[in-house]
């Protein structure tokens, strides 16, 4: 195979392996702390995208656009965990999955009726390529790649760094200990659904002007970000990362070889990797 | 035979119903009824039985659905050969996947199933689409031939048809809830360690419970394939994955009965509701949303609780009455 081509193929793996992970991560997160499969990410992902989409048509300006989609999705994440998601933690997980699909569903049915069922486009904000070992590769995934390493940094240093994230931490081996050390469990939970919510809005955003914006996308994208937590091991922030580079990867390369085995490939490691561990790579054994 | 009619007695009066409702609602309505809560049952049983959550139902249904499709549109023109095919290929598929799925916990086993439906409808769409012809689909009502006795391809003989399907499945289904296997799922349900400690393997009742479940989904398929006499990749869509859960979660999980009422509400809203407003997910998401909030057992669930509730006042208050004496 060409090397350039291969290249290249790795450059576009990498970027999409920066969304997958970026949503992810929000879903890993939820389940470590809280112990629910919060599949309302998917939503505030589209959420970002749309709010993106709309200041960019306003105001032209693309980063102004992902701000204000990352905000509006912290905050949507904030009112359903406020209403909604306070009330069922201590039930069983299948009990938050039914749940948060219904939220995914109802914010679908929303979007329709705001916004309409035609995809958008969204224009990049440069549309320039840069030389990279003698590949032309286009900028603008370049940085989106930066931006999911620096996000991973971000999240590294404040789970490492700050009492709240060492509270996180903590609270994922063992919930009952941390309020007993007197943390307030309920702000925790707030704080990590509103960022979870935050990243799933900031990847949503950034993804936006690589497809065409539609109502449908959380639900097309759905099968991939399973991936990439049933492989990672839910709960596991490394785990999550590795994988996500994986599937990135195996999405591309797998593209370039035989098209449909884009789709195929994932699913197919997915397997054997439950196969042989049936709690993913990094993830373990979970009793509720 | 007091007996035999107390243990049909549910099922007969049941599907009385749905076949005087035949004479007032219109056909395709009730067909769509009957194919549906077929659909249904397998996910209802797997939920409330084992304990599976499984936003994978439309795999099942697709791979009987095309089974069908595949025998009516290439090989021969007798429905019930047909159906027969799709079923068969629906056992052999849940019998293939179920040893790698039913070893993993609940909440893995439904995002596998999750990913297992939208490869198989990228399948259907994008990969063997020679086959599959793609998101057209394939279309061979003019294929089947009609047969003697029961024509399927008049959908009036497809009542009938489905009507006896759905009474035997039901009876299937109350005859399982009664035998060991059934308190065995239900047993690995509630406390799986337990319940190896007494020497059962949990994963055999597991697989058991998969296939039974599934094969039945893919008898909704069949049905689906034969009477509409097309099928297309839109069968197992991402977005329908959800149905046969809100269905099961409205009638009121794990009731025998649960499934048949389900459906019959959601179809019904779903062809009101969209005529009126047309914006369908919103609604079905709130009502999904809402049920797991108020934490109610479903519309079935719901009615046979007040009923108990009710006949045990009853039985109550004819004790009081009878001990002054």
């Amino acid at each position: 195979m060409d090397i350039q081509l291969l290249f290249s193929g790795v450059i576009f793996g990498l970027s999409l392996a920066s969304i997958y992970f970026l949503i992810s991560i929000g879903l890993s997160l939820c389940f470590g702390l809280m112990r629910i499969i919060s599949l309302d990410q998917l939503l505030y992902y589209s959420i970002g995208a749309y709010i993106t989409y709309s200041v960019v048509t306003v105001s032209n300006n693309f980063w102004l656009g992902i701000i204000a989609g990352v905000m509006v999705g912290g905050l949507v994440a904030f009112i359903v965990e406020r209403l909604i998601f306070r009330r069922i933690y201590e039930r069983e997980l299948t009990f938050s999955m039914i749940t948060s699909f219904g939220i995914l569903l109802g914010g679908i049915g929303i979007i329709k009726a705001i916004w309409g069922v035609i995809p958008r486009p969204i224009k990049p904000p440069f549309a320039n390529q840069i030389d990279l070992l003698g590949t032309d590769v286009p900028a603008y995934r370049i940085l989106v790649i930066a931006i999911a390493g620096l996000v991973y940094i971000g999240i590294w240093l404040f789970l490492n760094k700050t009492i709240i994230g060492k509270a996180i931490r903590a609270g994922i081996e063992d919930m009952n200990h941390v309020e007993g050390l007197g943390i307030n469990a309920s702000r925790l939970f707030t704080i990590t659904f509103v960022l979870a919510g935050a990243l799933s809005a900031l990847g949503g955003g950034l993804y936006a002007p690589l497809i065409m914006v539609d109502p449908s996308m959380g639900l097309e994208i759905l099968a991939f970000v399973f991936m990439v937590v049933i492989i990672g091991g839910l709960g596991s922030i490394k785990g999550t990362l590795i994988s996500s580079i994986i599937v990135g990867q195996v999405v591309s390369i797998g593209s370039l070889i035989y098209a449909p085995l884009a789709i195929m490939a994932p699913f197919a490691m997915m397997l054997i990797i439950l196969l042989i561990k049936p709690t993913g790579l990094y993830g373990n054994k979970l009793n509720k | 035979m007091l007996n035999a009619w107390r243990w049909w007695r549910g099922i007969i009066i049941a599907f009385s119903l749905v076949a005087i409702g035949r004479l007032f609602l219109p056909l395709p309505f009730v067909n769509e009824v009957l194919i549906f809560s077929i659909y249904t049952i397998g996910c209802n049983f797997l939920l409330g039985r084992v304990g599976f959550i499984s936003f994978g139902q439309p795999a099942y249904l697709a791979i009987g659905a095309y089974g069908t499709a595949f025998y009516l549109f290439y090989f021969g023109t007798n429905p019930y050969i047909g159906i027969l095919a799709g079923v068969t290929a629906g056992f052999i598929f849940a019998l293939i996947v179920a040893p790698l799925f039913v070893r993993l916990r609940s909440d893995y086993f439904a995002l596998v199933n999750l990913a297992l439906a939208v490869i198989i409808f990228y399948m259907m769409q994008k990969v063997l689409v020679k086959i599959t012809k793609g998101d057209n689909g394939l279309w061979f009502l003019t294929n089947i031939t009609s047969t003697p006795i029961l024509d399927l391809t008049k959908p009036s003989d497809f009542f009938i048809f489905a009507l006896l399907i759905a009474i035997v499945l039901w009876a299937f289904y109350k005859y399982v809830d009664g035998t060991i296997f059934g308190a065995c799922c239900l047993a690995t349900k509630i406390n799986e360690t337990k319940f190896q400690f007494l020497g059962y393997s949990n994963f055999r009742i597991r697989l058991m419970a998969f296939v039974i479940a599934n094969t039945s989904t893919a008898l909704a398929g069949c049905l689906y394939a034969v009477y509409l006499g097309s099928v297309s990749p839109e069968i197992t869509s991402p977005s329908r994955t959800a149905d046969p859960i809100v269905v099961t979660i409205l009638g009121g999980v794990g009731t025998l009965f649960g499934p048949l009422v389900g459906t019959i509400a959601y179809t019904g809203l779903r062809d009101v509701i969209s005529k009126m407003i047309g914006n369908w997910e919103l609604f079905i998401g709130f009502i999904l949303v809402f049920i797991m909030l108020t934490n109610s057992s479903g519309l079935y669930g719901g009615a046979e609780n007040a009923l108990n509730k009710w006949l045990e006042k009853a039985r109550v208050s004819n004790l009081n009455k009878k001990k002054p004496k």
